[in-house]
């Protein structure tokens, strides 16, 4: 069945007009990755309008493409020039520039390439693989179990995206807030109007997106004003050929960094919240411990180009999965693929990829396919990213202005959409400044009416609001959502407070309460491991006699 | 304003916000049917952000002016060093309000044009090399993005009052 779906996938995409846009696609994302300032979200979000003409294989593919692209575009800017084209390329220009800087710019360029070719392949093979097994888990979930895990998924976002949580938490509830404005959708009253016709149809959710994410951003890339005037060919070296078999010669090396670090983005990917821009540093601190040379990283150690790469690839496998099989994005650039698909009639839930077979691995083929163009179009893009260096910042911020104008107003022909797009701009930007996070208010406005929708069916079954709290899965996501709440907390008093010794124990027996619940065979023995886990590290902790280890806090920064 | 100050005027702010739309639920229409009320969802939002805006109320007044924004030392003090600090930016808000407003008459292929062109030359100057350069790249892409739409796409973007005379 699997093979049958692959291949219909394959003659669905197999035609020089898909093949053509879809390496537009990879090859647009990549000089946006490449471009410090415009982010991979951004990216797949202006080539939404693109799409509205074309069939939803294409639309999608192209969508997917363009994401792709973007996933590895930042390594040119992260390793040329030491300025990191996206933040989940931060951790490559720790060694990345170092090695460029002495002389192998192409070796290193290499190594990026083919650590973020692996990094794609890992993920998509399990994108392939798991995505149909969770979208079966998924068809057990009810409207409470469902509405609790767009609580959790708006919660750990609203934690890890942050300092501040309770920012966060307001950041996500204004998203929510933003998206009842209009006629709801159960009954069709008007809501938040205020006399407005126009506000009956209520805010477009990619306008909304376009404006509070890519126009918010494009200010405050050209706030500095001679920083705007400034290119980026003056920050660095962009003139560099990639060493492809010295590359691969060093990953065959090095394989057990790449496996590892794959599977760090893919489960990175997997949980809300987090993207690439926590899965490369991860990765890259992972490395680091499990190298025997640790004292070489940030020097040009391949292993520290290696490691970020191939998880920062392999992190929207994992939001994909997660993404197809239940309809929740895992985080910003999920959200606005989630929107692509929407435009295209294609809505995400545990029994689109039963009843939409063809359409679904469409868009698993094109993540595999895109991965190969990236990898073939990497070298010509270099030669098309020096020439976009010399551009300057004002003035790409100034064109992607007015064509984010054109996008916006096509998606549905209304004038009232581009002001939907200057009045969320003025926000996302407002907010910003305030430090408030955006992935949460973005994943609020997605996810919003998903919750309201649920909990209007869960009422409709039954009044009774005790399923919350007793149903395995739904209580199962509310207790991950109030450790998750509460993990900001335990980050900040960490080796400083007694309370923080018993967090991770109280989780895994917390969590295991659900997991018994859930009966079967499976999932009990699942409990039984993850109690024992917390037994061990209590036990760990009382024969250490309830000493508060010394421990560094990670911070995590916000993926664009 | 240091950081103490700030939070708070916003955490204000939002108490206050909240306060007006959960008003304004009182104008949501209940119908006869159906068990959630269309005025149920948005009002457990605003209790959950009014609930939140009165913790960060709290955490704002307790953080005193321990924790202060970092002051930016480019940045000249009083209402004119903040117009200059974000100048850059009002351009932009202020231009797209202009292109916006003046849509129906300019349509989009104009007002787009003219929106790009002046925004290049308030951002970049406005030299006459940097002009002819600015009017260039204005014309080319939003031409070329409005061509590619128009004929491309088949999407009917604004033609405006002018382009829509001929």
């Amino acid at each position: 069945m699997i093979i049958e779906n692959i291949l219909a996938a394959f003659v669905e995409l197999g035609n020089i007009k898909t093949i053509t846009l879809m390496m537009v696609g990879v090859a647009g994302g990549l000089i946006a990755g490449a471009i410090p300032g415009f982010t991979i979200a951004m990216a797949v979000v202006l080539t939404l309008p693109f799409t509205f003409g074309m069939p939803a294989p294409q639309g999608l593919a192209t969508m997917v493409s363009v994401l792709v692209g973007g996933l590895s575009g930042g390594l040119m800017a992260g390793i040329l020039t030491g300025i990191p084209g996206t933040p989940s390329s931060v951790a490559t220009t720790f060694d990345g520039f170092p090695m460029a800087r002495q002389g192998r710019p192409g070796l290193a360029l290499g190594i990026g390439v083919w650590s973020s070719f692996s990094g794609g392949m890992i993920s998509a093979v399990l994108l392939v693989t798991l995505a149909p097994q969770l979208a079966r888990i998924g068809l057990e979930f009810n409207p409470w179990d469902y509405f609790m895990l767009v609580m959790f998924a708006l919660t750990i976002t609203a934690s890890l995206s942050g300092r501040s949580l309770v920012k966060g938490l307001i950041a996500g509830a204004v998203g929510l807030l933003a998206r009842t404005v209009g006629e709801d959708e159960a009954v069709g009253m008007a809501r938040f109007n205020f006399g407005n016709d126009a506000l009956l149809q209520g805010f477009d959710f990619i306008a909304v997106l376009i404006g509070l994410f890519a126009f918010s951003q494009l200010l405050r890339d050209v706030r500095d004003p001679e920083a705007a005037k400034k290119s980026l060919t003056e920050k660095g070296t962009v003139h560099a050929k990639i060493e492809h078999l010295a590359a691969i010669r060093v990953l065959a090396k090095h394989w057990a960094v790449v496996v590892r670090s794959s599977l760090i983005g893919v489960f990175t990917g997997i949980l809300p919240g987090a993207g690439g821009s926590v899965a490369n540093i991860l990765a890259y601190d992972q490395a680091k411990k499990a190298s025997k040379t640790p004292e070489k990283f940030g020097t040009g150690t391949p292993e520290g180009i290696i490691a970020p790469e191939s998880s920062n690839n392999a992190v929207e496998g994992g939001a994909l999965i997660v993404l197809m099989a239940l309809g929740i994005p895992g985080d910003v650039t999920a959200a606005m693929m989630l929107g692509a698909l929407l435009i295209h009639d294609v809505v995400p839930s545990p029994t689109f990829i039963a009843e939409e077979p063809v359409l679904a691995y469409s868009i698993f083929i094109a993540f595999f396919v895109a991965t190969f163009m990236m990898l073939g179009l990497q070298s010509f893009m270099l030669r098309v990213f020096v020439l976009v260096t010399k551009i300057r910042m004002y003035m790409l911020a100034a064109v992607i202005l007015g064509f984010c104008g054109i996008g916006v107003f096509a998606i549905n022909n209304v004038e009232f959409d581009l002001w939907t797009l200057l009045w969320f701009g003025i926000l996302g930007f407002v907010m910003r400044q305030f430090g408030f996070p955006l992935a949460p208010m973005i994943l609020g406005v997605v996810l919003g009416n998903i919750a309201e929708l649920n909990l209007a069916r869960a009422m409709a079954i039954t009044t009774d609001i005790s399923p919350f709290f007793t149903r395995p899965w739904s209580l199962f996501f509310l207790i991950v959502a109030i450790f998750s709440a509460a993990y900001p907390l335990f980050q900040a008093h960490r080796a400083k407070r007694k309370w923080t010794l018993f967090y991770m124990p109280a989780a895994c027996f917390a969590v295991s309460v659900p997991l018994f619940m859930m009966g079967g065979i499976p999932r009990p023995i699942l409990a039984t491991v993850v109690v024992a886990l917390g037994a061990y590290e209590l036990w760990r902790r009382a024969r250490n006699g309830w000493q508060l280890a010394e421990t560094q806090g990670d911070e995590i920064v916000e993926d664009g | 304003m240091d950081r103490l100050n700030r939070d708070a005027v916003i955490a204000i702010v939002l108490l206050v916000f909240c306060g007006v739309f959960f008003w304004a639920t009182f104008d949501i229409r209940q119908p006869d049917y159906g068990v959630l009320m269309p005025s149920t969802w948005p009002r457990v939002v605003l209790g959950v952000l009014s609930f939140l805006s009165v913790i960060y109320l709290v955490q704002s007044l307790r953080q005193g002016s321990e924790e202060t924004e970092p002051e930016d030392t480019a940045r000249e003090p009083g209402i004119r060093g903040w117009v200059l600090y974000w100048r850059n930016p009002l351009w932009c808000f202020g231009l797209f309000f202009v292109y916006l407003a003046t849509l129906p008459v300019l349509g989009m292929l104009i007002g787009g044009v003219s929106f790009v062109f002046v925004l290049l030359n308030v951002l970049g100057g406005w030299d006459r090399k940097n002009l002819m350069l600015h009017a260039a790249v204005a014309l080319v892409a939003i031409g070329g993005m409005w061509s590619l739409f128009t004929f491309g796409l088949g999407v009917l973007l604004p033609p405006g009052m002018i382009l829509g005379y001929f």
